[in-house]
């Protein structure tokens, strides 16, 4: 199948800093594909690459199948984006702002679409009003609206729930499981928060100054057989001695100076709990955490990697 | 192309700033109008006065003509900085607001994008032009009524038939239009420079008032490149209201007496134009989007 991103060796230097290095990865059609990296990872230059907004001082970028270079019209045609911030004209409607989009994007609709459009993304209520009076989750929206208004066939969502309160957020996620099942959308959504994309995507690339550092299936990354296991006990001395002479031994870590932990299948946490209850520990907090949760926070947080519990490098 | 141009034009109209520009030089041209038709043959006198001996006009001195040319003298300096309002606007206003990244990823490309977005500019200081030309001087035509054309130079008179007036102010609009392109392709060129408007504004106005002070300084070193600065050529307009004379110092109707010298103005500021609007087309196919 061919994908429809596919970026091969991409570099890209600001001055001295090296903003994207040597970065490949490829999304396929139908994917919801996660593009994670703390501030600063290279996200955002590697989405602009991806939209002509910046050139490539080496590497390939082809969507579709087609070179982006010779071909940037043609795809363009099929491309929605929303970069970084829903920036529209604050002077105009949430209406004129799609109807001029909708103009620039060659899509041929009427009145009737462009309200459908915005009644699809809760702004119907606000059509004929200036978009300067608009909350940042309205601005988002209608953001969304004007990427989705040529119904293109992949939509890049930069830090799209970036500003948002939880509910906001939650409609963006929801909206983008919406586009990926019921109307087939191959979406490309960048994110520095592993949670957020965790919910969302199929597959999934971790970057980090620049550098690919993981890619692949979400649901093989957050194998519940590898769950961690953070334990905090009225004696944690005793209880790893307890630990280490029971079933659960196979599942410990390397100490911690505040803490036990052990990798094991998420759906055994409650008998260990049961068991750790039955030989007299008193439990004081028993937090479940993804191995790549792990992995990621060493990442974003700039600290060494000390334990790869998934074993999984690039 | 058709489609941007569309765009471009229906942001800068649906804009309030840019209404400030028609309302500024309406409140400017109706003031000169009050005041001239208050006291306007006070005027007249004194402008008489100041030529010495004795004259006997017959016919109105103070009609819709001379007002017109009145006030294109005091007005014409000012536009510049109400067309740079929106010129220097054009890139850096959208890369302040964000929309320019957005603009750039529709299925379009630099180039047309520069084109179009000049083009709007152009068509925006026409409509300027326009404009004031339309309360400058048909509105001063109707309040004014029409007569010849007596101007008062530095050191000698005009006197232009009425038929042979009504040409040479279309003639000057026109060139007066020219002129205030080039000034907003300065103002368009530093655009694709800057993040924000003020600078590109503040930058444009810098460089007219620098090359202006330039160009009235008498220094040998300056005399070389003032016939290369397009403020040098800005004032041309007025060549239209100079007579050819004949050797018995008769006016030739319907004459201009240096039309060389308007020919070399508009090729100088058409070339202004051309290079500037091809550096902004190179530029800007290069710029990388950070905003």
């Amino acid at each position: 199948m061919q994908p429809v991103i596919a970026i091969n060796d991409l570099c890209k230097q600001f001055g001295h800093v090296q903003a994207v290095s040597h970065l490949s990865f490829t999304v396929q059609p139908g994917d919801v594909y996660g593009f994670l990296g703390q501030n600063g990872a290279g996200k955002s230059t590697t989405i602009r690459m991806l939209l002509t907004l910046i050139a490539p001082d080496s590497g390939d970028i082809t969507l579709f199948g087609l070179p982006l270079r010779s071909r940037r019209k043609e795809i363009l045609r099929q491309v929605g984006a929303v970069i970084e911030k829903p920036d529209v004209y604050p002077y105009l409607s949430a209406y004129d702002n799609l109807r001029l989009f909708a103009r620039l994007k060659q899509a041929h609709t009427g009145k009737q679409q462009l309200l459908q459009q915005l009644e699809l993304l809760g702004l119907a209520e606000r059509a004929f009003d200036k978009v300067k009076t608009f909350s940042q989750g309205m601005k988002q929206r209608l953001g969304i609206a004007i990427a989705l208004i040529n119904d293109p066939q992949l939509i890049i969502l930069d830090e799209p729930t970036n500003g948002l309160d939880p509910q906001g957020i939650a409609d963006i996620r929801n909206l983008v499981l919406w586009l990926s099942r019921e109307r087939g959308k191959t979406i490309l959504v960048s994110s520095h928060l592993l949670s957020e994309i965790q919910q969302v995507a199929t597959r999934l690339v971790i970057i980090d100054k620049g550098r690919r550092l993981l890619e692949g299936e979400t649901a093989q990354l957050f194998n519940p057989a590898e769950t961690i296991v953070e334990l905090q006990t009225g004696n944690n001395e005793r209880t790893l001695q307890l630990l280490a002479q029971s079933e659960w031994q196979q599942g410990l870590q390397p100490a911690r100076q505040t803490s036990v932990v052990l990798k094991m299948h998420s759906n055994d946490i409650p008998a260990l709990n049961k068991w750790l209850v039955a030989n007299g520990v008193a439990v004081n907090l028993l937090q479940p955490r993804h191995s790549l949760e792990d992995y990621f926070l060493q990442i974003t947080s700039g600290k060494q990697h000390v334990d790869d519990f998934t074993g999984r490098t690039v | 192309m058709w489609t941007i141009l569309q765009a471009e034009l229906f942001k800068i109209f649906k804009r309030p700033r840019t209404y400030i520009a028609f309302a500024a030089i309406a409140a400017l041209i109706t003031m000169v109008q009050v005041g001239m038709k208050a006291d306007g043959d006070s005027y007249v006198k004194f402008m008489l006065s100041t030529l010495g001996g004795n004259f006997d006009v017959q016919g109105k001195i103070m009609n819709g003509y001379l007002v017109c040319y009145i006030i294109l003298q005091m007005l014409l300096v000012h536009v510049p900085l109400l067309v740079t309002l929106i010129a220097a606007d054009t890139f850096s206003g959208e890369a302040n607001t964000g929309t320019l990244r957005l603009l750039l990823t529709t299925p379009y490309s630099r180039t047309q994008w520069v084109l179009a977005k000049f083009t709007a500019v152009v068509i925006y200081t026409l409509l300027l032009l326009v404009w004031l030309a339309i309360l400058a001087l048909v509105l001063s035509m109707a309040v004014f009524g029409t007569d010849d054309l007596f101007l008062f130079k530095s050191d000698y008179v005009v006197l232009i038939r009425e038929n042979d007036v009504f040409w040479r102010y279309c003639a000057a609009f026109g060139f007066a239009a020219l002129a205030m392109i080039t000034v907003a392709a300065v103002g368009f060129l530093l655009s694709i420079f800057a993040d924000n408007s003020i600078g590109p504004i503040v930058a444009t106005m810098s460089i007219i008032v620098f090359f202006s002070v330039l160009s009235t300084m008498n220094i040998p070193l300056y005399n070389t490149i003032k016939p290369y600065l397009f403020v040098t050529h800005m004032n041309s307009w007025k060549e239209f209201f100079d007579e050819r004379v004949t050797e018995n110092n008769e006016a030739v109707a319907g004459s201009i007496q240096y039309p060389m010298r308007i020919v070399h103005s508009v090729l100088v500021l058409g070339i202004h134009i051309l290079v500037l609007l091809g550096a902004a087309v190179w530029f800007f196919r290069k710029k990388d989007i950070l905003s």
